[in-house]
């Protein structure tokens, strides 16, 4: 009975995974910035709320997403609700390409993201800029989408293995 | 051409507003929620404001605590690079100290000095304590360049409050909550300082490259070829955000751009001190001496005791001058005595070439006279044979067996 008990709640964490990894990666700023390599970032939680929100995962909230956000700009020391405001675009870009979409392709999808993450980091940059501001530098905003669309590929695949496994 | 538009306003419409079995909120209102926060958070209310504080303090408690696994790792790869190269640094040190220690005094001096011309300028002093705060969150973050420390208001760090990493400084306080605050580092793209480049005494300011440097800015035109790479940088006090000679960095010159080289490595801060000010006024001074006028009533009383003041700093100095002199007279002492050994060392090496080279002549000979003490020794027709020993007999046998030059 206990074995039972350990192997559902080991199964709900499990399914909660995505989410807790968002939380993680926004409180921890999951990006490898101290290898100090010049430019090099990329924006892991663009790359896990595109591909969790496009595939409609049960368990990723969108309420939750919006907190996320609220989270990332405390502690990155952005204005409350620009990174809430990104995730959530994010979650309408992938609301409106499942309604469009008939047939899914991962091609399409890959370059539908990039076309997403630089509309979403220029209207980011404009926000903050304009409003608030704020003295940002474009070129690392541009690698950042760079590196972020490359890894997307790399991660997409880590990802489905996690859904396959879910679903064995 | 109707019937696509009809599809995309119907697939906006849907995304924006269907909210499926597991979703509590639909994305128009959380999009609406997100923009209201934004607008809230521009205007600065108070109640916000308290709102921010409350979630600050619980977010960087929990970043620093998610953080703890991959600072564990980062530390540990660092460590392990220092170690490595541990002895190195250690030798340099240990020269840099002595060096210090020697600059140390004079600094003392100057303090004392500059301290005494700012109440005869009736200018403010300062008394500061020095906080030492822990970072908590330290993310390196692309865009902006900001730390979190373990003060805040309940330990008086205010908006503003300037940074240190030793005696260097780091940044100032832009953020401040109940038990933790933001700070804003110098190499931050929105960070702008007043400084003064010495020795050329020149009135720059420094802004953030967004990278591990600082850049110069608004600096008259002509003066480029004026600086070295013995210039160093610190506050001037200007605009009264940061105190003045606080000492920040060294000046680089690429190309046609002025850098700064900041003495404080940002990557590698694990503790800072939070400097904590109390501002006593010229005039809070000029009401302490009517103080002390009133309750002694003689000015010459004062006057007496302004010159004790002044004879006890005096002393003070002169105690550190002294010091310093004993310091130097036994380095002097020191060098003198290396100077002397070595000279002896020089000494015996140079008998031991010599030594050498006679030994190297000796052995020559011996090889030439196996050779060639037959052809020296053998009478001839009009001549006798040379005597073994004699210099005749060495010529001979170093002019390999010719009896004549």
């Amino acid at each position: 009975m206990t074995r039972l008990t350990r192997k559902t709640s080991l199964l709900k964490i499990y399914t909660w995974f995505p989410i807790i990894l968002l939380f993680i990666s926004v409180l921890n700023e999951f990006d490898f910035n101290y290898l100090n390599l010049k430019y090099f970032s990329f924006n892991f939680p663009f790359i896990l709320i595109f591909f969790f929100t496009l595939k409609e995962f049960k368990n990723f909230d969108y309420f939750l997403v919006f907190i996320a956000g609220l989270f990332n700009d405390t502690v990155v020391g952005l204005p409350l609700g620009i990174s809430s405001l990104s995730y959530t675009l994010i979650c309408i870009a992938t609301a409106y390409i499942r309604n469009i979409t008939i047939r899914p392709n991962p091609l399409k999808d890959w370059f539908y993201f990039l076309f997403i993450i630089s509309l979403i980091n220029s209207l980011n940059y404009s926000i903050l800029t304009l409003f608030f501001d704020f003295n940002l530098d474009l070129t690392s905003y541009l690698i950042n989408t760079f590196f972020t669309f490359s890894f997307y590929i790399i991660f997409v695949s880590i990802f489905k293995y996690y859904l396959k496994g879910l679903n064995d | 051409m109707a019937s696509s538009r009809d599809d995309f306003i119907i697939a906006i419409r849907s995304a924006f507003l269907k909210k499926s079995t597991q979703q509590k909120f639909s994305l128009l209102t959380l999009v609406s929620i997100s923009i209201f926060v934004i607008v809230l958070s521009s205007l600065d209310f108070k109640v916000i404001r308290y709102l921010k504080i409350g979630i600050n303090e619980v977010v960087y408690r929990s970043s620093f605590i998610v953080s703890i696994p991959e600072n564990f790792v980062k530390n540990t790869y660092f460590n392990v690079a220092e170690y490595s190269t541990f002895f190195r640094q250690y030798k340099n040190n240990k020269k840099e100290l002595e060096q210090l220690k020697s600059k140390d005094i004079s600094n003392e001096i100057i303090q004392y000095e500059n301290k005494e011309l700012k109440d005869l300028i009736n200018d403010y002093v300062s008394s500061s304590d020095k906080v030492l705060a822990k970072i908590i969150v330290d993310h390196e973050s692309p865009f902006l360049k900001s730390v979190i420390i373990n003060k805040g208001s309940n330990n008086k760090i205010k908006i503003g409050t300037n940074i240190y990493d030793q005696s260097y400084l780091v940044g100032r306080v832009v953020e401040v909550n109940y038990r933790t605050s933001r700070v804003l580092l110098l190499s931050d793209l929105n960070s702008n300082v007043p400084v003064t480049i010495a020795p050329q005494n020149i009135q720059a300011i420094m802004i953030g490259a967004g990278e591990n440097f600082g850049e110069i800015k608004y600096i008259k035109d002509g003066i480029f070829e004026k600086f070295d790479e013995n210039s160093i940088v610190y506050t001037s006090g200007t605009g009264a955000i940061f105190k003045s000679g606080i000492p920040i960095g060294k000046l680089i010159q690429r190309d046609k751009d002025l850098d700064v080289e900041f003495f404080s490595d940002f990557s590698q801060l694990k503790y800072v001190f939070a400097e904590v000010e109390t501002e006593l006024t010229a005039q809070n001074n000029i009401e302490k001496v009517e103080d002390n006028k009133d309750q002694n009533n003689n000015p010459i009383d004062t006057k007496i005791k302004i010159l004790e003041d002044e004879k006890k700093i005096i002393e003070e100095s002169n105690s550190k001058f002294k010091e310093e002199n004993d310091y130097l007279k036994i380095q002097i002492n020191k060098l003198n005595d290396e100077i002397y050994s070595y000279k002896n060392e020089i000494t015996s090496q140079k008998e031991k070439i010599d030594q050498f080279f006679i030994d190297q002549e000796e052995l020559e000979f011996l090889r030439l006279n196996l050779l060639y003490s037959q052809k020296c020794q053998t009478r001839k027709l009009f001549s006798t044979g040379l005597k073994v020993g004699t210099p005749e007999y060495k010529r001979c046998i170093l002019n390999r067996g010719k009896m004549n030059d």
